[in-house]
């Protein structure tokens, strides 16, 4: 007990760094799958092409003589790029892959979700090869900087990590429930053809949801680089099945739900690791999902009414 | 290079099966790879035959490594050490000349094979340095063996290589059960760790290690605590505090990624915990340990087969040559340069017994007893080095350098 009173709160610290990351990739399958119920699987391939895009833009601009550019400035220079280049990809994927099967039956944008999922991550390998890259953020931000919460250390790079989340979350929030696009994705969402019929341009809001959805897997991947350190081609994949089961136990569809869903599962992955063990911390994650869709499959905060058959 | 081989067995199993299988089917030929030693050697003039006393005896040899692909970088450094040691046979030995025929395997076994078939039946060919990788030495052990030729690797290091039965084959570096103890006995006697936390990777090889080492240092009366890891973990910063709860004065991190054990120097070094990480072959690369660690992993420790040459006295004329040769050389090439110097010194044994062949090279490597870099070399049965140990570096100045020995 003592034991776990002592590691308990830097466990939190480090649940919660990762639960941002979670929950920034839960919130874009949240998102498509609340307007065209289907699952991105392909999702997780983005955020990984976002963490490569913030590297690209890392190594432009820091040389081994340094940062050319202030450390803060450079870190939104690498967010905002691998957020605009994986909205960017997001939509090309929907064009490419969903919409020619839009109206086909829902097994077969599955199967192109997960072709594409391979298509991202084998042209990277070729493209970049199957090595390991490293974000050197000890350049940026000094490893020690932080702060001592009691027994727990807060890194500046956490808090960064942990802020700049907030800060995407809350962004969108405010897009989704004040502003005109905002609602016609909810009205989307919840009767597509009769938004359509409202003089909702459907298709602008599914282009635009993948998107937003694609931008921030894409701002996720920098900031798995920024404080994991470690990139390679095929980490979107056991990070995306981890936002699936965020986005399913927080309620797919639900927007506060997939936050809330990312947050929990990065704790809950935290807490197996310190208090059971690292060997059996994704068994717990995944039968943990297996336990929600059994007992609860529509989540902490999803949609009570009836399905739309 | 091991790690790059984790499918080899079965693709190697396959590929010698298949070619068995080729070779035994149609029972009325013989089977193409199996050539009789006994009309080995046209070219080769045995040294007592030799007409006049300053005839020259011709020796070739075949070199296997990774030429290409992504094993390439150590490829090239076994060649330029195998190089080496042709050089200073053919300038120190009056009376042979060595000529090598270097052979490009990759890390595959599929590779391997055609290279190997191809040099069982050419009988000017006495013996080969190689094949690099635990892969290609399953698939080629047999083909090579059938043919009498005496194979003497640099690099592979699973043990049961020196099991299959095959009387030619021979490594001149430990096998991975010799690795753990090495690295267990060091941690418990020379750095008299108490608390000793063991990761694994969950795989073969890093699993085998880590059993070996934590056997090893319990038994020193170390306490240890254990838990794996997979491939994919990037996110160490819990088990960094579970670590750091544990209060270990070492991490023993059985793994082959080597940027997972800059990861996990780097999440211990963000919670204020600075004890050294002790890992495998897999993590002695400077790019991977040590510069993507940003100085965390200064202090920390890895295992490799072979000692530094740069601090062995003897050595030091070969080393010196290396620096202009392979100025990137690290350790992986000098035990191919030990290999060629043995096969080689077979080679004259065989010569001045009257009989420059396959099976007496063969039989003279068995009887190795050598020094080479001022250490022993000798075979048991089973072409296993005898007393050789595993080195261990450790990281100072954001360069490995050999770790005290005591």
């Amino acid at each position: 007990m003592a034991q776990f009173l002592s590691q308990a709160p830097q466990q939190i610290v480090n649940g919660l760094t990762l639960g941002s990351v979670y929950a920034l990739i839960a919130l874009g399958y949240s998102m498509v799958y609340g307007i065209l119920q289907l699952l991105n699987f392909a999702h997780g391939d983005v955020y990984m092409v976002g963490a490569f895009i913030g590297f690209g833009v890392l190594t432009v601009f820091l040389p081994d003589a340094g940062p050319l550019l202030p450390a803060a400035l450079v870190i939104l220079l690498m967010l905002v790029a691998a957020m605009i280049g994986c909205g960017f990809l997001g939509v090309a994927i929907e064009w490419f892959a969903y919409r020619p099967l839009r109206n086909a039956p829902r097994i077969a944008p599955l199967i192109s979700a997960l072709g594409m999922s391979i298509l991202l991550q084998n042209s990277v390998q070729l493209t970049l090869t199957a090595q390991f890259r490293v974000y050197h953020t000890e350049k940026l931000i000094p490893i020690s900087a932080g702060v001592d919460l009691g027994p727990a250390h807060l890194s500046l790079v956490r808090v960064l990590v942990i802020g700049s989340a907030i800060v995407m979350m809350v962004g969108l929030a405010y897009l989704v429930n004040r502003t005109r696009l905002g609602r016609a994705m909810r009205a989307v969402a919840l009767d597509r053809e009769a938004a359509a019929m409202m003089g909702v341009n459907v298709d602008q809001v599914i282009v635009l949801t993948f998107f937003i959805g694609s931008a921030l897997a894409g701002g996720s991947g920098v900031l798995t680089g920024l404080v994991f350190g470690r990139i390679w081609h095929t980490m979107g994949f056991n990070a995306g099945l981890k936002g699936f089961t965020a986005a399913v136990i927080g309620g797919i569809g639900n927007i506060p739900g997939a936050m809330l869903g990312g947050l929990l599962i990065g704790l809950l992955e935290a807490f197996a690791t310190g208090f059971i063990s690292s060997t059996y911390s994704d068994v717990i994650v995944f039968v943990v999902l297996i336990l929600f869709l059994l007992v609860r499959p529509r989540g902490l905060l999803g949609a009570t009414g009836a399905q739309k058959v | 290079m091991k790690r790059l081989n984790k499918l080899m067995p079965l693709l190697g199993g396959l590929t010698v099966a298949s070619l068995l299988l080729a070779a035994c089917a149609p029972a009325a030929t013989p089977a193409p790879t199996a050539v009789p030693p006994t009309v080995a050697a046209p070219t080769t003039v045995p040294a007592t035959t030799a007409p006049t006393a300053a005839a020259t005896v011709e020796i070739k040899i075949a070199f296997y490594a990774p030429l290409t692909g992504g094993a390439a970088s150590l490829g090239t450094e076994q060649l330029a050490f195998a190089r080496q040691a042709v050089a200073d046979f053919n300038k120190n030995m009056t009376g042979f000349h060595v000529t090598m025929v270097e052979e490009d395997t990759d890390i595959t076994p599929d590779k391997a094979v055609p290279v190997c078939t191809k040099d069982a039946g050419d009988n000017t060919i006495v013996g080969v340095v190689g094949p690099s990788g635990s892969g290609q030495v399953a698939a080629c052990s047999k083909i090579l063996d059938g043919a009498g030729l005496a194979h003497i690797s640099g690099s592979a290091t699973r043990p049961s290589l020196s099991q299959a039965g095959d009387k030619t084959f021979f490594r001149v570096v430990p096998n991975d059960n010799v690795q753990g103890p090495t690295d267990g006995n060091y941690i418990a006697d020379v750095l008299k760790a108490k608390k000793v936390f063991v990761i694994d990777d969950k795989e073969d090889y890093g699993t085998n290690l880590a059993d070996t080492v934590e056997k090893t240092i319990k038994a020193k009366g170390v306490t240890t605590q254990r838990q794996g890891v997979d491939a994919t973990l990037a996110d160490f910063s819990s088990l960094a505090t579970t670590i750091k709860g544990f209060g270990p004065d070492l991490v023993f991190f059985a793994g082959q990624i080597a940027s997972q054990g800059a990861s996990l120097a780097k999440a211990m070094k963000d919670q204020g915990l600075s004890v050294p990480v002790f890992g495998g072959d897999g993590f002695f690369s400077q790019k991977d340990y040590i510069d993507g660690a940003g100085g965390a992993t200064e202090g920390s420790y890895a295992s490799v087969f072979f000692p530094d040459l740069r601090s062995l006295p003897a050595a030091a004329d070969v080393a010196k040559e290396m620096d202009t040769a392979f100025p990137a050389w690290g350790p992986f090439g000098a035990p191919s340069y030990v290999a060629t110097t043995l096969l080689l010194d077979a080679a004259v044994t065989a010569s001045q017994g009257g009989k420059l062949d396959r099976p007496s090279v063969a039989a003279a490597l068995a009887k190795t007893d050598v020094k080479v870099f001022g250490i022993e070399f000798k075979f048991d049965a089973n072409g296993e080095p005898q007393g050789l140990n595993d080195g261990i570096f450790i990281i100072k100045g954001g360069k490995f350098v050999g770790a005290p020995t005591s």
